[in-house]
């Protein structure tokens, strides 16, 4: 077959070359990965309609349709607009246009999340609810932003292999008066986080507070109450981590105690940080590599520009990531190959 | 003679009350349960009938009042000691007919037990003014009936939610003062006739098939299964063990204080003594000691109940999902198995 497609377009549209000529895979958005599951009746009519009949969950958790012809892209955008309306305008509140061209573009990605305290014994949050607060500050933007979010610092999510990784976390408060020495947290901390609880000669319970995860396995290990989550969640951000062909790497801890008003002042300071470093020209281009081409001191500095942070709040001064190289000295290179951040001068 | 305590125009009798009582009941704790956007119910100082919970059962029990997971109890200077000192005051305490069935398993033990009454739990008790708080159906957990401690005849005062506000009935005749004037209605309370689930307690006829019970297989499925947390009899409404403890005031090892922390077979080193022995050295050694104790020995010794008032909170608690009514169902197949074997 002939055919003459604008394949840049399309995948800003959401639809993404098959190495079948001609055929693409349509990825609509699914913010925190849940919806009803009244929508999986038109996972199946797009599938069965349009596509091969089968249906992948994307690893970003998008609801991904392949074979659809080039053809019908047309009339399958006609038909998602509702569902795009519905997720994106009814649940995550972002108020755009939607018409019956489908998504009006890819840029941030579809926002990732464990099932969290949704059901989940060990989730501190409520990750979807988080997901779709965050949508509309990141979507529809051009600009790419990786964010996955993991109910506890168990991470089942992955926070620590994406541009932004939101875990949540708990303070803890020890109440000694309902205490009865059993060690069982101090146990459970040793065994499931970081071992920091210690049981004193007064039978009372220790912490070293400094590497405290906020995991919470000490609250449910006590069978008297004697450990509380503050009522507020908090958060911790993993900054940077990534995938890929050239230096995957795993985050590090930019946030620690975050409220949740610090990180969607935070987030929703991607778009101008992601603008300024490409110049205001958004090209297919991850984040990572934005925050590596500003440097991370350039980056907190406008990420967190007009941002109240709460008390408890820590910032990483500096972060240190480890990269794999997949070649040596990746970086030293001629001159002329260095990447340029921020507006270029005239 | 019953009286309404309307909503919304109660703050003047709460303030009355307040001023003569301490008022105990059950409180709501926010995102204060074992898992995260979960409350808690447990026993706490409230200041009007609005901080109560009357529509849930309360994860710990009123014993919690009387006897505080952590007292202390002395304090002591080199040969010298006193006992602590507690407040006079008289106490409302909001209980259901479980708790008050519980309260009096309490007295046995602290108050008869031993030939020496309890100097800590008696000078708590004489403070308490039971409230009855109705239960109308009850939950899912709860066999009172079946362990006989559904009714309560004895109160100071009984309560009922309603719509209007709270309906009191008044028996103490010190209380009747503090609802004068205030509109009369017809109240008596109603006490659950039927759990949604109910046990017989096997009997055990003879030593023989106690010894045999206490070897019979059953047990076994306890290893691996209980964590031995304590949280079921932290939470049991009749559970009185408890450990003393011993906290020294900075460096000075002659001044110090002694302190009374609720304690638990079900938890490993509860039975440690001296030499590295210890009885229980297993989970469902640890289950089969609990279960006797409750469902027979208790019984055995003190006469007339057993040691369980079937509030049902250690399985509410559980969190194995250990049901107390399911393996004491297992305990009576387990004795049915056995004298039907030895007939
Ligand atoms: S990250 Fe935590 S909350 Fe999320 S699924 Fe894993 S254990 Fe549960
Ligand atoms: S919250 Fe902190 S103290 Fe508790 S188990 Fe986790 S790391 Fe340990
Ligand atoms: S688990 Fe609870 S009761 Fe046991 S030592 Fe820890 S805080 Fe105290
Ligand atoms: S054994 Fe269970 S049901 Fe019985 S009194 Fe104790 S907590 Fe209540
Ligand atoms: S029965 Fe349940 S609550 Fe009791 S010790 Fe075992 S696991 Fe803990």
């Amino acid at each position: 077959m002939n055919h003459d497609i604008n394949i840049k377009k399309l995948r800003i549209n959401c639809f993404r070359q098959s190495k079948v000529p001609g055929e693409f895979m349509l990825q609509m958005r699914c913010p925190g990965g849940m919806i009803d599951a009244k929508y999986l009746s038109f996972v199946q009519h797009i599938a069965e309609t349009w596509g091969d009949g089968s249906f992948h969950i994307g690893t970003r958790q998008s609801l991904d349709f392949c074979g659809i012809k080039y053809e019908d892209i047309p009339a399958v955008n006609a038909y998602i607009r509702t569902y795009i309306d519905e997720i994106e305008n009814g649940v995550c509140q972002v108020g755009m246009e939607v018409d019956e061209h489908g998504y009006p573009t890819i840029g941030a990605r579809n926002i990732t999340a464990c099932i969290g305290n949704h059901h989940c014994i060990c989730g501190n949050i409520n990750t979807f609810e988080l997901a779709r607060k965050i949508e509309p500050l990141i979507f529809p933007s051009h600009y790419h932003i990786k964010i996955n979010i993991a109910g506890c610092p168990n991470d089942c999510n992955k926070a620590h292999l994406c541009d932004f990784g939101i875990i949540g976390t708990a303070k803890i408060d020890y109440h000694p008066e309902r205490c009865i020495g059993c060690g069982a947290c101090v146990r459970a901390c040793e065994h499931g986080a970081t071992r920091v609880l210690e049981l004193n000669a007064d039978g009372r319970v220790e912490k070293d507070p400094c590497c405290c995860v906020g995991c919470a396995e000490c609250v449910k290990a006590c069978p008297a109450g004697a450990w509380t989550r503050r009522p507020e969640p908090f958060y911790r951000v993993i900054l940077g981590g990534r995938t890929g062909r050239q230096t995957p790497r795993t985050g590090k801890v930019f946030l620690n105690w975050a409220s949740e008003e610090v990180v969607l002042a935070v987030i929703g300071n991607w778009h101008k940080f992601s603008a300024w470093v490409m110049d205001y020209k958004p090209e297919y281009l991850h984040g990572g590599h934005l925050i590596d081409r500003a440097g991370y001191k350039k980056f907190k500095e406008l990420i967190l520009d007009g941002v109240e942070l709460n008390p408890e709040c820590l910032v990483a001064e500096d972060i240190y990531w480890h990269e794999t190289e997949y070649r040596s000295n990746f970086n030293v290179k001629p001159m002329r190959m260095h990447h340029h951040a921020g507006p270029s001068n005239g | 003679m019953g009286y309404l305590i309307g909503k919304g125009e109660d703050a003047a009798f709460w303030a009355k009350l307040r001023q003569d009582y301490d008022i105990y009941a059950p409180k709501r704790f926010p995102k204060q349960g074992r898992f995260s956007d979960t409350d808690i119910i447990r026993y706490d100082r409230v200041e009007s009938g609005a901080e109560i919970v009357f529509d849930e059962k309360s994860d710990y029990p009123a014993k919690e009042v009387l006897t505080p997971i952590c007292q202390a109890i002395l304090y002591f200077t080199e040969d010298e000691y006193r006992a602590s000192k507690a407040s006079q005051r008289p106490i409302l305490l909001f209980m259901r007919p479980c708790d008050i069935h519980a309260m009096q398993h309490q007295e046995k033990i602290y108050l008869e037990n031993g030939g020496v009454a309890d100097l800590y739990y008696r000078r708590m008790r004489e403070r308490v003014h039971i409230v009855l708080m109705e239960c109308s159906e009850g939950w899912d957990t709860c066999f009172c009936v079946s362990m006989g401690t559904n009714r309560v005849e004895d109160y100071a005062l009984a309560v009922r939610q309603t719509e209007q506000g709270l309906l009191f009935d008044v028996r103490e005749d010190a209380l009747k003062t503090y609802f004068a004037g205030q509109p009369a209605a017809d109240f008596q309370p109603v006490f659950v006739e039927k759990n949604s689930v109910s046990v017989t307690v096997p009997e055990i006829a003879d030593k023989e098939l106690l010894l045999k019970l206490k070897e019979h297989p059953f047990w076994q499925q306890f290893n691996g299964r209980c964590e031995s947390c304590g949280a079921c009899t932290i939470a049991c409404s009749t559970c009185t063990c408890f450990t003393t403890r011993d906290v020294i005031y900075g460096d000075n090892p002659a001044v110090g204080e002694r302190r009374r922390v609720t304690s638990s077979c079900q938890v490993s080193g509860f039975d440690d003594m001296a030499g590295g022995i210890s009885f229980r050295k297993d989970a469902a050694s640890r289950m089969r000691y609990k279960m006797l104790h409750k469902f027979r020995d208790y019984k055995a010794r003190f006469g007339d109940h057993h040691m369980c008032v079937g509030c049902g909170r250690c399985t509410d608690r559980c969190p194995q999902f250990i049901s107390v009514t399911a393996t004491l169902e297992k305990m009576a197949a387990a004795v049915a198995e056995l004298s039907s074997a030895s007939k």
